[in-house]
């Protein structure tokens, strides 16, 4: 039943002109169990925890890749917890393989190429540190990609 | 049909996956005439969660950095000589909430100003959506720090507004192509003409004394104004020698309805490449 919805949808959108343009966010940046006092790092090439956005469209198209990062996180109580975004935290990959990824800084706009087949990968790692007297319980803030389609 | 059906599959996959978030937006590119004055856009969810939707305008367009990389210029404060429609474009609704596998079509819907002149007239749609909250598992365990970061994605599409008779082409200068490492790169100043922007696409080739094309590329191009785009083709090991890039720039786009690319001459310049 899926399968006959999703069908019909497709057809209707690829009939709109062009491949439709799809961003994904496929799977959130998780650090996991954090102990208060030591800082825990999430590669970009972590098949697990890394954060992950799948891109398609038209192919070769281009598409500008803006973050927007929190500083920390907001947890119980209004307890903060800071987090950090290096300048190769972040890897873009035509073949939306996460291990042939092209750095990049999640800090500055980044100009992605989707691939022949019009697809494309966006992968993201991070830094927590948690201090030694981190209060318990549970931690978030959002991420948000922003994807402009060029030209 | 093989294409829609590798779309479907892509879909499919995501829609069993994880939580998700994000939804399916087509067309990527939406033009209103003034005379019917609405347009839509239809969006779809392919995942297993419901995804709130926000809608909203801005006004910009693509120009080239120092680099030529070609980026999304937004301006906040259009003044009055730009032709931003971003103020005059309404989508309705503006805030939807799309369920697992469904459709929704939304409307826009364009009130511009009394008296407003024939030309071109831009703004960017962007659409804003939120998944559902990703579970943090353990949270009943206070002894722990657990956190996660759930993902929202914004995806900014361009809308054009068109009155009256309008005429776009385009001008080339200061083409220049060198080899570099196993690859060409090529800039080029282009310049719009008419009244409205130029949608079209850009073709290259690096041509060998004997005739031989030694790399080639192609890639969708706008220009609202002025922008200087840097292209690159892979070459490989390229012999010492004179070569010709031959660049040309049609108003042609795969991905659009004829009827909505203006029509306009190819332009066409070349220039010798040589590799020392």
């Amino acid at each position: 039943m899926a399968v006959a919805l999703g069908f019909v949808a497709a057809s209707e959108l690829v009939g709109q002109g062009g491949r439709p343009l799809s961003v994904q966010g496929v799977r959130p940046l998780a650090f996991g169990l954090i102990l208060p006092g030591v800082p825990e790092v999430v590669l970009r090439t972590d098949p697990v925890k890394s954060g992950r956005f799948d891109l398609s469209g038209e192919r070769f198209a281009q598409v500008e890749l803006t973050f927007t990062l929190p500083g920390q996180m907001i947890g119980p109580g209004g307890a903060t917890m800071p987090l950090l975004f290096g300048s190769g935290d972040a890897g873009y990959s035509e073949t939306q393989a996460i291990a042939s990824q092209v750095a990049f800084d999640p800090n500055q706009r980044f100009v992605a190429t989707l691939s022949r087949n019009g697809k494309g990968a966006v992968f993201l790692g991070g830094t927590v540190t948690p201090g030694a007297g981190q209060r318990a319980g549970s931690y978030t803030a959002t991420i948000t990609l922003t994807v402009a389609y060029l030209p | 049909m093989i294409r829609i059906l590798a779309w479907l599959l892509a879909s499919s996959w995501t829609a069993l996956g994880l939580a998700a978030q994000g939804v399916t937006i087509a067309p990527h590119a939406v033009y209103i005439d003034h005379r019917v004055r609405s347009g839509s856009v239809l969006l779809y969810n392919p995942n297993a969660y419901p995804v709130e939707v926000s809608i909203s305008t801005l006004f910009g367009y693509p120009v080239t950095d120092s680099a030529g990389r070609i980026t999304l210029r937004v301006v906040d404060q259009p003044d009055t000589a730009s032709p931003s429609a971003a103020d005059w474009i309404q989508a309705y609704p503006r805030r939807l909430t799309v369920a697992p596998l469904e459709r929704q079509t939304v409307r826009l819907l364009a009130t511009p100003p009394p008296g407003l002149a024939d030309g071109e007239y831009w703004a960017r749609l962007v659409i804003h959506a939120r998944g559902g909250q990703v579970p943090i598992t353990g949270v009943s365990d206070t002894a722990n720090i657990r956190v996660a970061l759930p993902l929202e994605v914004r995806s900014i599409i361009g809308l054009s507004y068109r009155k009256g008779a309008l005429r776009t082409g385009v001008r080339l200068a200061d083409l220049r192509g060198r080899a570099l490492g196993d690859s060409l790169e090529v800039r080029v100043r282009l310049a719009r003409q008419g009244t409205a922007a130029f949608v079209g696409t850009v073709r290259g080739e690096l041509v060998d004394s004997a005739g031989g094309v030694r790399a080639r590329f192609a890639a969708p191009l706008g220009v609202y104004y002025e922008m200087e785009p840097r292209f690159s083709a892979y070459t490989g090991p390229l012999p010492a020698g004179r070569y010709r890039l031959r660049l040309v720039v049609s108003a042609e786009r795969e991905d659009l309805p004829p009827e909505v690319v203006l029509p306009a001459a190819p332009v066409r310049d070349s220039v010798e490449v040589r590799v020392p």
